[in-house]
């Protein structure tokens, strides 16, 4: 027996008052040919009791990465959020509202989402953003069809843009599907043998509609060369930057050395991992591309009586109103997880950014000292510096690894040749703010173990 | 008035982390990377920023607040079990690479959920990537985009919509590079089977339509649109924002579509959070099975080396890729919070998940008998019309305000405001846009009777209100009416810091 629904058992009465006798009465206009016969071939119905005790037992054969000693991250990471923001966002009004088209009764959310934009503007020097696209890799894929909007026109490599090679395959295939629809070519951009991007064949890129890279990149690594970036590829190019928002603590923001427009994944901030969903994507642009600009915009405004009040803004270029034409299709969106995002950013404020920042490095860096210390691994890209990850070249087979230091009970990183084929002996290790010393210690011993066994194992 | 960046304490206020586990003086960051000035953030203690979101929460509307009974969105309850479900470690605290031995648990909940939507939908095959109704929308067209390319149908350059479907249709078919072509419906708001006919070729690659249509009326000849579309080898896309109203009842299968988005966030009460996150999973017929996004999850029966880490006796979960998917929608693999609260909540319902659509449909039906009833009953049901005359609707209705504005000079936003004085969330208004001074209402299976009682007079009432007192409501809220225009031509997307 279902248990909510306000008015079973009354259907009677209600079929009644509307002249109707029974409930098929409200379905006579479904053709025959078209009905369901019989019951829906599902399970029976559980009580709330009983939905919890299986959920508890069904995820709870899940390994969760705080059973473990983990080193997963790739781009997602387990940041500690702080309990006042899971508090916060039961708040019904919060949770159960819809996107506030009605403003008048919707100034809770708008506000908090025009600060919401404030905070993300500030975080990567720009002077707008939007408030949030589901993910950092739509994100990337919007940015790009945003900057083919602008720059298009007067491009001389028309419907081209060009990203970083090291882009993961997964963000690359979200590129793809967003923007073949387009005939938008994705060409790639050359990386150094150290990691970097190769600014000499960056010069290709001039003339074409946008440049995607990220900082750090896939690798981990914070590419002081990208600051260069704007000018070898000059105005006409749209330059994007992705970025993971803990790093902009101590890493200067990208608006500050020449990007259009940033995105990244919010999730960092504000969000549990969540198996990879709800995340959050950041927009932001420079006033030039706002009009281009995917997804809702709070702006500030008066009411009637000329008191401050918020409201949705530059509707034009949605799909409600646009239609075919607008600049996205993208209507929900992650408001409810940019709000967490707000909330933590919060409490964080300036210096505590700044110091959530420096744990993620100090981790990394601990990390990066004890394991290139290991004779029988290295470090390939060891004289850069790094945020929350970096490579480990192996004597081994990485999947192989990840398998021994899984019996070990570590959850021991990313096998890379899923994103780059040829590289099956490199583990992408990840540290964040929770990660201990003692931790990175455990790690360090058991890959001298596996790698020196197998060492051992080929000279024998 | 309370501005977050008001707030700006001693430095480093907030709240207190441990040092970072070794020193950072040394980190050797190229200088050109320093940053040079920190955000302007806040700096506010925890008791002011608690205090902060919880006054902002007081001026926002929910489902809990109140009734919304905003049409086309599907606002219901949201079981607050599912939120606590959805906290679990087992799905808060996974990561999306970590190897299937360690989450059987998701990929059986997974696999449960693409199967039960497959069931209800009378689809093949269903992905759960997709986050958002316009995402599923636009991946199930990348998959007929794909299916014509592989056939060598590279001809079907067009997508039919009807005029009254949601912008978010034409939006993603136009995001996947096709040309769109608009359809009129006929006066009562369904589909003009001529109109069709005329337009569908070899050039069709496919027809997006929403049934029970955007004006809350089955379409008795979607059967018939079908045949039509496919007979001119175009493929069916079932828009599933209105699938509330029809489970265990009929499906997309059976009406003869070939792939559907279905909304959790509707259907399946993922909260709505103010406007995301979503979820909007699709399910295809077995022909367009092999080009979903991936991977997707499959089972087998377990093998004596899986039980260490198996969830149950009988399967083994793990994820696999479809033979020519599209790839990927979404990074990792969607939602999947949306996806356990949606699992929470069909478990609530199992097979009766006929009787919510019942009495979503009951409810509809009632509230429309009850506002047409009391309108009479006081004088004022010539000011406004049925969106769509017919007998019966489903999940929701349309009501026409053009004699009333015509009569009175009130427009359906004027009502719509109205409400808003009455503690009432407004219906949707303006929408669809074939109907004049439009308003949506859709109550869901979720509001008691005495709920649509008390909503039905206060709606008359309102229609009894002078042309004065409706252009200036409303008078109860936190603001009154906003100016949309002076927001756009006075841009401030951002505090001002230096005003």
């Amino acid at each position: 027996m279902v248990d909510q629904l306000p008015n079973l058992g009354r259907e009677k009465e209600m079929l009644v008052a509307m002249g109707m006798s029974s409930m098929d009465d409200l379905f006579a206009d479904i053709p025959t040919a078209v009905r369901m016969k019989g019951d829906l071939p599902l399970r029976n119905p559980q009580s709330e009791e009983e939905i919890i005790a299986d959920a508890r037992r069904i995820l709870g054969a899940n390994v969760a990465l705080g059973d473990r000693v983990n080193f997963l991250g790739a781009g997602l990471n387990r940041n500690y959020v702080p309990a006042s923001v899971f508090q916060l966002i039961t708040r019904g009004e919060f949770l159960t509202s819809y996107t506030p088209y009605q403003p008048e009764v919707s100034q809770g959310m708008l506000q908090a989402m025009w600060e919401f934009q404030t905070l993300i503007s500030e975080l990567v020097g720009l002077e707008v953003a939007n408030l949030s696209v589901y993910d950092g890799s739509t994100a990337a894929a919007e940015a790009i069809t945003c900057a083919v909007r602008i720059h298009n026109r007067k491009a001389e490599q028309k419907d081209t843009i060009y990203i970083s090679e090291l882009v993961p395959p997964s963000r690359q295939s979200v590129i793809y599907n967003y923007t073949q629809g387009g005939g938008i070519q994705i060409k790639t951009l050359k990386h150094n043998s150290d990691g970097t991007l190769d600014l000499e064949s960056l010069a290709e890129a001039a003339g074409s509609c946008g440049v995607y890279v990220e900082q750090p990149n896939p690798l981990g690594i914070l590419d002081g060369g990208l600051t260069r970036v704007k000018e070898i590829i000059g105005e006409g190019t749209a330059f994007i930057v992705g970025v993971a928002p803990t790093s902009l603590g101590m890493i200067e923001a990208p608006g500050n050395y020449g990007a259009d427009i940033v995105v990244g994944e919010g999730q960092a901030l504000g969000s549990p991992i969540t198996y990879g969903g709800p995340l959050y994507g950041i927009f932001a642009c420079t006033k030039a591309y706002l009009r281009q600009m995917p997804g809702r915009i709070v702006g500030r405004s008066i009411d009637v009586d000329g008191k401050e009040a918020f409201c949705l803004t530059l509707s034009t270029r949605e799909q409600h109103i646009r239609r075919h034409r607008a600049t996205s299709n993208i209507c929900t969106n992650e408001t409810l997880i940019a709000l967490m995002g707000a909330m933590h950013m919060s409490l964080l404020g300036p210096e505590g950014l700044e110091k959530l920042a420096r744990r993620n490095m100090a981790a990394c860096h601990l990390a990066k000292q004890k394991l290139s210390e290991i004779p029988t691994i290295a470090v390939p890209h060891l004289n850069n510096s790094h945020y929350n990850e970096f490579v480990v070249e192996l004597p081994g087979n990485a999947s192989d690894c990840i398998a021994y230091l899984d019996t070990q009970g570590l959850i021991g990183g990313f096998d890379l040749s899923a994103w780059y084929p040829r590289r099956g002996n490199w583990l992408l290790v990840s540290f964040n703010d929770q990660t201990k010393a003692t931790e990175i210690e455990l790690l360090a011993a058991h890959l001298a173990v596996w790698s020196a066994s197998l060492t051992q194992g080929v000279s024998a | 008035m309370s501005h977050l960046f008001e707030h700006n304490g001693a430095d480093g206020k907030g709240y207190s982390q441990p040092e970072p586990i070794i020193s950072t003086d040394n980190l050797q960051i190229p200088s050109s990377l320093t940053r040079k000035n920190l955000p302007r953030w806040p700096r506010i203690s925890e008791p002011e920023m608690v205090r902060h979101y919880t006054w902002l929460s007081t001026r926002n509307f929910g489902i809990d607040t109140g009734f919304y009974p905003l049409g086309s969105c599907t606002m219901k309850h949201n079981p607050r079990i599912n939120e606590v479900i959805a906290q679990l470690p087992g799905i808060a605290d996974i990561h999306p690479l970590q190897p299937d031995h360690q989450i059987q648990g998701t990929l059986a909940i997974f696999h449960e959920m693409q199967e039960m939507l497959g069931i209800c939908a009378g689809m093949d095959a269903v992905t759960l990537q997709p986050v958002a109704g316009a995402q599923g929308e636009f991946t199930a067209i990348r998959c007929i985009q794909e299916y014509f390319r592989s056939r060598g149908e590279l001809q079907r350059t067009k997508v039919i919509v009807p005029d009254s479907a949601h912008g978010t249709n034409p939006a993603s078919a136009a995001m996947a590079g096709f040309e769109i072509v608009e359809i009129p419906s006929q006066e009562d708001g369904r589909i003009d089977l001529s109109a069709l006919r005329a337009v569908v070729g070899d050039d069709t690659a496919a027809m997006m339509i929403t049934n029970p249509s955007t004006l809350g009326v089955f379409e008795p000849e979607i059967a018939e649109a079908a045949a039509i579309v496919h007979a001119a080898g175009g493929q069916m896309y079932y828009d599933g924002a209105n699938f509330n109203a029809i489970l265990g009842l009929t499906s997309p299968g059976l009406m003869g579509f070939d792939a559907v988005h279905y909304n959790l966030h509707k259907t399946f009460s993922q909260p709505h959070g103010g406007g995301g996150p979503g979820s909007g999973p699709i399910g295809v017929k077995s022909h367009l099975a092999e080009y979903l996004p991936g991977p997707i999850v499959k089972r087998r029966p377990i093998l004596s080396e899986d039980r260490l880490t198996a969830v149950n006796q009988e399967w083994w979960y793990h994820w696999q890729q479809p033979a020519n998917s599209i790839g990927k929608v979404q990074q990792w693999h969607g939602n999947s919070g949306a996806v356990v609260r949606s699992w929470a909540f069909y478990r609530r319902y199992g097979k009766d998940l006929k009787t919510m659509s019942e009495h979503a449909v009951l409810n509809a039906n009632y509230l429309r008998h009850k506002i047409m009833e009391e309108a009479e009953k006081s004088g004022v049901s010539h000011l406004f019309n049925d969106g769509a005359p017919a007998d019966v609707v489903k999940h929701e209705f349309t009501l026409s305000f053009a004699a009333m504005k015509e009569e009175k000079g009130i427009g359906a936003m004027d009502i719509a405001k109205g409400l808003l004085d009455k503690g009432y969330m407004a219906p949707t208004v303006y929408f669809p846009l074939i109907v004049p001074e439009c308003m949506m209402i859709e109550p869901t299976e979720t509001e008691s009777k005495e709920v649509l009682d008390e909503f039905a007079e206060k709606f008359v009432e309102v229609l009894h209100e002078d042309a004065e007192v409706l252009h200036n409501a409303p008078v109860t809220t936190n603001v009154r009416r906003v100016d949309e225009v002076y927001a756009a031509r006075n841009l401030t997307l951002a505090y001002p810091f230096d005003e």
